[in-house]
């Protein structure tokens, strides 16, 4: 079925870079279960747009969209009415931050799935 | 489905074979493992796709419309903010009022003493089928499986406001429910109009296939406005007011409006060009063989849904030659006003090949699946003619 050693080799190092993830992550996010606690990309604005966005939604939300520049300014300053603490310095950066992340071109978002129990 | 995940595991093998096994692959192959191997714990939720934790929107796989009555831990889950973080059905008060001649407050018991009527409805989250708007909108990204077909029992919502009395002045029926609003967030209030709230089959609904209410479905009393929009049927319901107008308020507009004429995709639209959304539209599902799936069979079962909001399904149709040709697809015995049929269509394809199988449903008011959706800056009822692509060998 499968190309045993080539396979065992892969996933020994998936299991170890999986396994280093993983105790980070739940590290970071103390008793949440692994992988319910979804992070924002790296990059100069992602302290901030935590701070502005994941007060009220979690990052999921941002994550799956793919919106231009256009749309993402209208969602910052929607949001901001809303509540979101966004200083005036940096709307631009984070509408800029959100576009470059969460463009039309960029491929699909991939959606996890809640643990099946009917079988 | 097995052959499907063969084929996505030997991709995964080419993917990872010789020069690919590179430091610079590593992050997606542990994103294929973490997607693999991830599940998130969600007690009462059965395998559902997690379009967002806070707030709770869970979105049912295709496959699992092949049942009429969709199980509870199966149905979509739409949330615009917190689910209430206290529900007491022992405290739980439904305050009536506004434009009536006897203001009321009942309690569970007193509501579970109005009577039950049963309604068996599709409900469908305006925004279904929102990420395959283009070009893409913003809101949560539903794939096809915001949408779901259960019994609602309850009292019906017109015999609560005949109990009040509403006077010649009420013209609407405002919903609010116990949503914890976060920030400065707009509160989830919308309205329906009197007609449609004193109609026999609009409920003040307490249970669902059977069983009282989840928490995840509006427990212990929901709005159930059947063959509208999912954002109608208001859960954790605690205050009806009639009102002498629409509501006003962001999710009556700017929300939940569709432009009153064709906008070219991408264009903005003007408020006043646009009316509140209402009834659902007709549409079918293909809810097997799924997309992408590589068939042997020389007999394909194809199958899935087909729904028209207040209308009913006339005929579905099915393609496999790129719309060329269409053939009737039988029409599954279970039905009710307001709930989808079952559909299938055993398909021999003569030859190997890859095919797109469309599928097309038409409904009792002659409103035929287009095949492109209207666009909207707002994504709702996309109700294009759905596909999937299969290869037979």
């Amino acid at each position: 079925m499968f190309r045993r050693g080539l396979f065992s080799r892969a996933f020994c190092q998936i299991v170890a870079i999986s396994f280093l993830a993983l105790t980070s992550s739940l590290l970071a996010q103390k008793a949440v279960p692994a992988g319910v606690n979804a992070d924002l990309p790296a990059g100069p604005m992602q302290a901030k747009a935590t701070t502005a966005c994941l007060e009220c939604h979690e990052a999921r939300i941002i994550l799956q969209q793919r919106l231009s520049k256009g749309a993402w300014t209208k969602e910052v300053d929607k949001m901001t009415k809303w509540g979101a603490v966004v200083d005036p310095a940096d709307r631009d950066a984070l509408i800029e931050y959100l576009s470059a992340n969460f463009g039309p071109e960029k491929p699909p978002y991939q959606p996890q799935k809640t643990a099946a129990r009917m079988r | 489905m097995n052959r499907i995940s063969m084929n996505s595991r030997r991709a995964f093998l080419k993917q990872i074979s010789g020069a690919a096994m590179v430091a610079g692959m590593a992050p997606s192959i542990l994103t294929w493992a973490r997607a693999q191997e991830q599940v998130i714990p969600f007690p009462n939720e059965d395998g559902m796709i997690l379009r967002s934790f806070r707030f709770i929107d869970l979105e049912s796989p295709v496959e699992y419309f092949n049942s009429f009555l969709t199980p509870v831990p199966r149905f979509f889950v739409r949330n615009h903010m917190h689910e209430p973080s206290e529900l007491d059905a022992a405290a739980w008060r439904l305050e009536v009022g506004g434009e009536v001649e006897k203001p009321l407050t009942l309690s569970l018991a007193e509501l579970s003493k109005l009577g039950t009527h049963s309604v068996i409805n599709t409900l469908e989250c305006a925004g279904n089928g929102r990420s395959l708007q283009r070009p893409q909108v913003p809101g949560i990204q539903w794939g096809k499986g915001a949408v779901g077909t259960a019994r609602f029992s309850g009292p019906r919502l017109g015999d609560v406001l005949q109990r009040a009395g509403v006077k010649p002045t009420g013209k609407h029926v405002m919903f609010r429910g116990r949503d914890e609003v976060p920030g400065k967030v707009p509160p989830f209030i919308r309205s329906i109009p009197i007609e449609k709230a004193l109609d026999g089959d609009t409920l003040i609904a307490t249970h669902m296939n059977g069983s009282p209410l989840t928490k995840h479905h509006g427990f212990p009393a929901r709005a159930l406005v059947p063959g509208w929009i999912g954002a109608a049927s208001c859960k954790w319901l605690t205050e009806i007011k009639v009102l002498d107008a629409e509501f006003v308020g962001n999710f009556m507009s700017p929300g939940y409006r569709f432009p009153n004429h064709p906008v070219n995709p991408g264009d903005a639209v003007k408020p006043e060009e646009t009316h509140p959304l209402t009834a659902l539209t007709v549409k079918s599902m293909i809810s097997g063989p799924s997309d992408g799936a590589s068939l042997k069979a020389r007999q394909i079962a194809v199958h899935g849904t087909a729904w028209a909001g207040e209308a009913d399904i006339a005929k579905v149709e099915i393609s496999t030659d790129g719309g060329i040709h269409w053939n009737a697809a039988k029409l599954g015995h279970e039905q009710a006003h307001y709930a989808w049929r079952l559909w299938s269509y055993e398909w021999k394809p003569v030859k190997a090949g890859d095919y797109t199988i469309q599928s097309r449903a038409t409904d009792s008011s002659g409103r035929v699946q287009p095949s492109t959706a209207v666009w909207n800056p707002s994504g709702y009822l996309y109700n294009a003619i759905d596909e999937v692509k299969v290869h037979v060998s």
